[in-house]
């Protein structure tokens, strides 16, 4: 029973998507995550942008020529660096995070009959689904042998030796807010083919408005993400593509 | 038709408004920064330096939003030119940290007010109350007492340092066939590699001589009774010697932010073999009793996590984890203007067994309690119980 509703469903929606202008595609790009955050008086400690990638569809509702509604389904890395200097220079953690994404916009777009322009802006929801931690602590209860007299030491790594690790995040539910919200913005320029294909160039920036971390504690710091994508895709157009290019 | 723009320019300014509800970021200041002119400052101090640096927050039943909510008002009642008001705020930091899990904690005051108070020690304050205190076993059963009735021949020795400690050593053999060592304090590395002969590096040669050259040996006892802890070079220096293969026994964590929960993650803890180390298969006794502190407790668990490592006495004391200087593992011990220091951990030990004994102490596979009249009567039952073991 289960099943034939969903069939049901699929073909109402191809169906009333062809008639709509209902268009979907693929799209993937490149990454740069910055969390907005700050490592208050840690001794030379830092927070640093990390790259990631983003893979997903995009489903698009077009009203008109300019006016269209654009969800983006996709897995996204939103990643950051916390990372020592000096004396401690070699310790370091990449936070590696992944985030099932939905943003949700509305898609204006200008220009020729071909070549368009286009701008999206509108919100998005994120789950933080899984994680991952990489990088060089100094292991206290390893040490390097004593430094001689006559030399001296260079780093930390030095004295403790550098405990290397890359594991799986284990989530805090007392801490870790894995639902994101945020807004969204980007812009770029597409590319119509014989009418069914849309290829299309974007730049866009997520801007989280949730901390990552739920409200534990008094003098809390918070941690946003600050997502910046390039990537690029390609839009299919259901009415070309089932009809052929007839009107 | 509606030009495009009439919809773009309103959704922009929503954007634009929705943009500004992000939290600011606060700014934490360094604790050793804050002016101690008046106890709000004080306490804004020790509480923010609480707040990021102490790394039990994960385990600690205290709730130190709580403490904020509660003793912020008090302080702000209190004037530091008051003698009276600095005597209460004492009592304050008394009450703040009382439940604090840290055994290694201990506040001291920089106040000239303060200067005949003790320091704040909560894991004392609760060892104290407990029905099951008792003092230390006095220096001279390790020193008179164990040469005289259990040793057939040995070394024993005392050195005192430039920063006014003295460390206390013995060692020598029961039935001929057992070694022993007892020190009082882990300096054994330093005393060891000193160009002079002292008390302690002839207590440590003997046992090393014997440790490398006897194959005779039927097993080893390492008393650290009434150990207060010290250098965890040590752990390496002589357990090292005694084992060829690495010996994992716990993990360490330190903080990673600034959060309360912010941890790196556990970083396996060993024993690393030195070099001309001996594989000892004969029994290793640990004898360690609720006065065994820090670097005595990681010891006897290192032993405890050979196959031939056993542990008879007392739960210890609780305080397992290593201490440095803060920046080294970013967090742990600080200082204000007006406390000299709060001396804290800088990372959690958790034992191989997945447990984290701090606050709690180490439970001996073989427990025997500490027994005065039988000390007074020149008897060590909790060392006669170690000998039963190997014999």
């Amino acid at each position: 029973m289960k099943k034939q509703l969903l069939l049901l469903a699929t073909f109402f929606l191809l169906t009333h998507a062809v008639r709509a202008q209902f268009e979907i595609g693929v799209s993937g790009g490149y990454v740069n995550n910055y969390v907005h955050t700050n490592a208050g008086y840690r001794a030379f400690t830092q927070y640093y942008q990390y790259s990631g990638f983003v893979a997903g569809l995009v489903l698009q509702y077009r009203f008109n020529e300019w006016l269209a509604i654009q969800a983006d389904p996709s897995y996204i890395r939103k990643s950051y660096e916390l990372r020592r200097d000096h004396f401690f220079n070699g310790i370091y953690q990449y936070n590696l995070n992944g985030y099932l994404q939905l943003p949700l916009m509305a898609h204006f777009s200008f220009g020729g009959d071909k070549l368009r322009g286009f701008v999206n802006a509108g919100g998005y929801g994120a789950y933080w689904i899984s994680g991952r931690v990489k990088g060089a602590m100094a292991n206290v209860f390893s040490s390097n042998p004593d430094v001689p007299d006559n030399e001296q030491a260079s780093d930390y790594f030095r004295y403790n030796t550098a405990y290397r690790y890359d594991e799986k995040y284990s989530f805090d539910s007392r801490r870790d807010r894995r639902m994101e919200w945020g807004l969204v913005a980007g812009g770029g320029v597409e590319y119509l083919l014989h009418k069914r294909f849309r290829f299309f160039a974007e730049a866009r920036y997520y801007y989280s408005l949730t901390d990552q971390q739920k409200n534990y504690m008094i003098n809390q710091v918070p941690r946003y993400n600050d997502t910046y994508v390039l990537q690029a895709g390609c839009l299919f157009n259901l009415r070309h593509l089932f009809h052929g290019d007839a009107q | 038709m509606k030009s495009p723009v009439s919809y773009i320019l309103p959704l922009l300014m929503i954007l634009l408004m929705t943009a500004a509800c992000r939290k600011d970021l606060p700014q934490l200041n360094e604790p050793q920064d804050y002016v101690s002119a008046n106890f709000n400052e004080v306490f804004d101090a020790f509480w923010t330096g609480m707040n990021n640096n102490y790394v039990f927050w994960d385990i600690d039943t205290v709730d130190w939003d709580q403490v904020h909510r509660t003793y912020k008002p008090l302080f702000a009642q209190l004037n530091i030119n008051d003698s009276n008001d600095v005597r209460k705020a004492y009592t304050y930091f008394k009450q703040m940290t009382a439940g604090l899990v840290d055994s290694h904690y201990d506040i001291s005051f920089a106040d000239t007010w303060l200067a005949d108070s003790n320091s704040v020690n909560p894991a004392f304050q609760r060892k104290r109350a407990s029905p099951d205190y008792h003092p230390r076993i006095s220096i001279f059963h390790f020193y008179d007492t164990i040469p005289t009735h259990y040793l057939n021949a040995g070394r024993r020795g005392f050195t005192n340092t430039p920063d006014g400690r003295q460390y206390v050593a013995v060692s020598g053999t029961i039935n001929q066939n057992i070694l022993y060592l007892y020190f009082s304090g882990f300096n054994l590395k330093t005393l060891f590699n000193t160009d002079t002969m002292n008390g302690v590096k002839r207590v440590e040669q003997y046992f090393f001589d014997n440790l490398a050259q006897r194959n005779d040996l039927k097993g080893i006892i390492i008393d650290v009774r009434g150990n207060g802890g010290g250098s965890l070079d040590d752990l390496n220096f002589l357990l090292g010697k005694m084992v060829t293969q690495p010996v994992h026994f716990g993990y360490t964590r330190s903080k990673l932010g600034n959060g309360r929960l912010d941890f790196s993650p556990w970083a396996p803890a060993y024993v690393t073999p030195q070099t001309g180390a001996k594989a000892i298969t004969v029994p290793i006794v640990m004898l360690a009793d609720a006065w065994s502190i820090s670097m005595a407790e990681m010891t006897t668990m290192a032993v405890k996590a050979l196959p031939n490592g056993h542990f008879v006495g007392e739960r210890t004391w609780g305080a397992n984890g290593p201490l440095t200087g803060n920046k080294f593992y970013n967090g742990g011990q600080f200082s204000t203007g007006w406390l000299n220091l709060v001396y804290t951990s800088s990372l959690v030990f958790k034992y191989i067994d997945g447990n984290v004994y701090e606050g709690v102490g180490f439970p001996p596979d073989r427990a025997v309690p500490y027994n005065p009249a039988a000390l007074r009567a020149g008897r060590d039952l909790q060392l006669e119980a170690a000998l039963s073991l190997i014999r």
